[in-house]
């Protein structure tokens, strides 16, 4: 467990600033992957798939739904 | 005739036929200098083809000449394609493809020369890096102002992937390439010691991360889906792909310098990361190959297509390599060898040729309008590729174990079981083995140049703005 121990006043504004940004960028992920996998967002998400073919694309999917 | 009017590709043809002639010049220098090692005669005792002139050549052909090239084809005209709209400078398109081809023979005449920073991938002095920037700014510029004017409701994903791409090159070239110029061609790093080193594999593998992975998953997203003629497998994870791409892949580069003066954290943190990142690499790899799910059988007779699903085979490949290869006890045994060549041409042979291969077949048929001239030659290119590219890179991993377990022997006495010359004459048949690999990679090159050339010849006369 040792391994784990933190001098927290050792810390640089440098580490501080690495640190935040770190958790800030995880956090982010992980609002990311709960959004983009929520099955609410599912059906939006996924008829962008069809923007390959730009607005015939659009078209394709507004004739076919 | 509508595609005509809505678009502007004249750029984009230009580009895709210089893309297909640096990848022949490119891997041409590639095998010189490979055939330099196994056979030290070809150096021919000249300053100007020696290795460590040549091998930058090599590396800013294929990466710049024939990886920009490519790019800026394939972005220039799926941002068109995606977002129904025409490019909002075709003026500057033809800025960026004049800019982008006087810098490639800048490096063509600086670097036999000696004149480099000595920088990896990002070797040319000072005038010439003040050069990227603006032509690189203008590709940016032009991109961004093409998707405000969209005509969709959304963004496709591949423009993301290239906007990621375009940002945070731009990024990554100004920090590394900053310089006190104390001539015309010479100038020194503002950076000195452990954090110019870190700044450059800051560089380094971002080139690598954004480049060539971030610019040609840009180039999947579009052609597999087009080529397959059937949407991507799954947008949602294409999303996911993205932003852990763009979060995750800045943090990789200390991973190489594992064991130097760098603190140990950082190699350890980026060898963290890089593991992580397999989830989303391989999420990616297996969207593009599913995209084909329950239509397999068009890889029986599409060859075009066989390029971007086997390319996603090595891409899969690499990214796990990699992330493995990153770990401290694999590094240790991996670093300074063979093995990371043999991991680097995995990935630019195997993934970022192959896709661009696919991609510039399918630019050719259209935007002039025709089918392939030949659409055995594309088969038998692809056969060359391939097989070229297992040559080379199973070589490469068997000399680069070799020597790394080589260097680390010693007798009971602790002195070293081998000299570094006996090492060096323990790889010259594996040398000689990548030498044949590259030839055969080269070869597929030449088959696809001449089946380009054969096909714009043959092809009907269409609109100077290009497209069906």
């Amino acid at each position: 467990m040792s391994y784990f121990d933190t001098d927290w006043a050792a810390l640089t504004v440098n580490d501080w600033v690495g640190m935040i940004v770190t958790v800030i960028v995880a956090v982010v992920l992980l609002v990311a992957y709960i959004l983009v996998f929520h099955p609410k967002n599912r059906e939006n998400l996924e008829s962008q798939r069809y923007l390959v073919d730009g607005v015939d694309g659009e078209n394709y999917l507004r004739e076919n739904t | 005739m509508e595609a005509v009017e809505k678009y502007d590709f004249s750029a984009v043809r230009w580009f895709s036929i210089m893309a297909v002639i640096y990848l022949v010049v490119g891997t041409l220098v590639g095998f010189y200098i490979a055939a330099e090692l196994a056979w030290p005669v070809l150096n021919l005792d000249l300053p100007y083809t020696t290795f460590g002139r040549l091998r930058p050549l090599h590396t800013n052909a294929v990466i710049f000449a024939f990886g920009g090239c490519t790019l800026m084809a394939t972005a220039f005209y799926s941002v068109q394609r995606t977002c129904s709209t025409r490019i909002w400078s075709p003026g500057m398109a033809w800025f960026t493809f004049w800019g982008w081809n006087l810098i490639i023979v800048a490096a063509v005449i600086t670097l036999p020369l000696g004149i480099t920073q000595g920088k990896e991938y990002a070797e040319l002095e000072w005038p010439i890096d003040i050069a990227i920037a603006v032509v690189w700014l203008s590709f940016l510029i032009n991109f961004v102002m093409t998707l405000v004017k969209k005509k969709t409701s959304h963004i496709y994903v591949s423009n993301w992937f290239f906007l990621g791409m375009l940002i945070m090159i731009t990024y990554l070239h100004v920090v590394n390439s900053l310089a006190i110029p104390v001539s015309l061609f010479n100038s020194y790093s503002i950076f000195s010691g452990v954090q110019d080193a870190m700044i450059q594999w800051w560089w380094g593998h971002n080139a690598v991360g954004f480049y060539l992975t971030a610019g040609f998953l840009g180039i999947m997203y579009y052609f597999v889906p087009k080529q397959a003629n059937r949407p991507i497998y799954s947008y949602r994870l294409s999303v996911i792909h993205f932003w852990a791409l763009m979060f995750g892949y800045v943090w990789l580069g200390a991973h190489h310098l594992q064991y130097t003066a760098l603190p140990d954290w950082t190699g350890s943190l980026g060898a963290a990361v890089s593991i992580a990142m397999i989830i989303p690499s391989w999420g990616g790899a297996v969207n593009g190959m599913m995209t084909l799910s329950g239509a397999w059988d068009k890889l029986r007779d599409d060859y075009i297509l066989r390029f971007m699903i086997v390319s996603l085979a090595f891409y899969a490949m690499s990214t796990f390599e990699g992330p493995v290869m990153s770990v401290k006890t694999v590094n240790a045994l991996s670093h300074y060898t063979d093995w990371t060549i043999g991991h680097v041409h995995s990935g630019a042979l195997g993934w970022v040729a192959m896709v661009a291969a696919g991609a510039l077949y399918h630019l050719v048929e259209k935007l002039w309008n025709t089918k392939m001239y030949s659409a055995k030659l594309v088969n038998t290119h692809f056969w060359f590729a391939t097989i070229g590219t297992v040559v080379y890179i199973t070589a490469m991993w068997v000399s680069g174990i070799m020597q790394g377990l080589m260097w680390r022997d010693y007798d009971e006495f602790g002195t070293l079981s081998y000299t570094f010359a006996e090492s060096v004459a323990a790889m010259m048949p594996y040398y000689k083995m990548r030498a044949v690999g590259g030839l055969i990679f080269w070869l597929g090159g030449v088959f696809m140049l001449y089946n380009v050339i054969m096909t714009i010849r043959q092809a009907p006369n269409s609109n100077s703005k290009g497209g069906e």
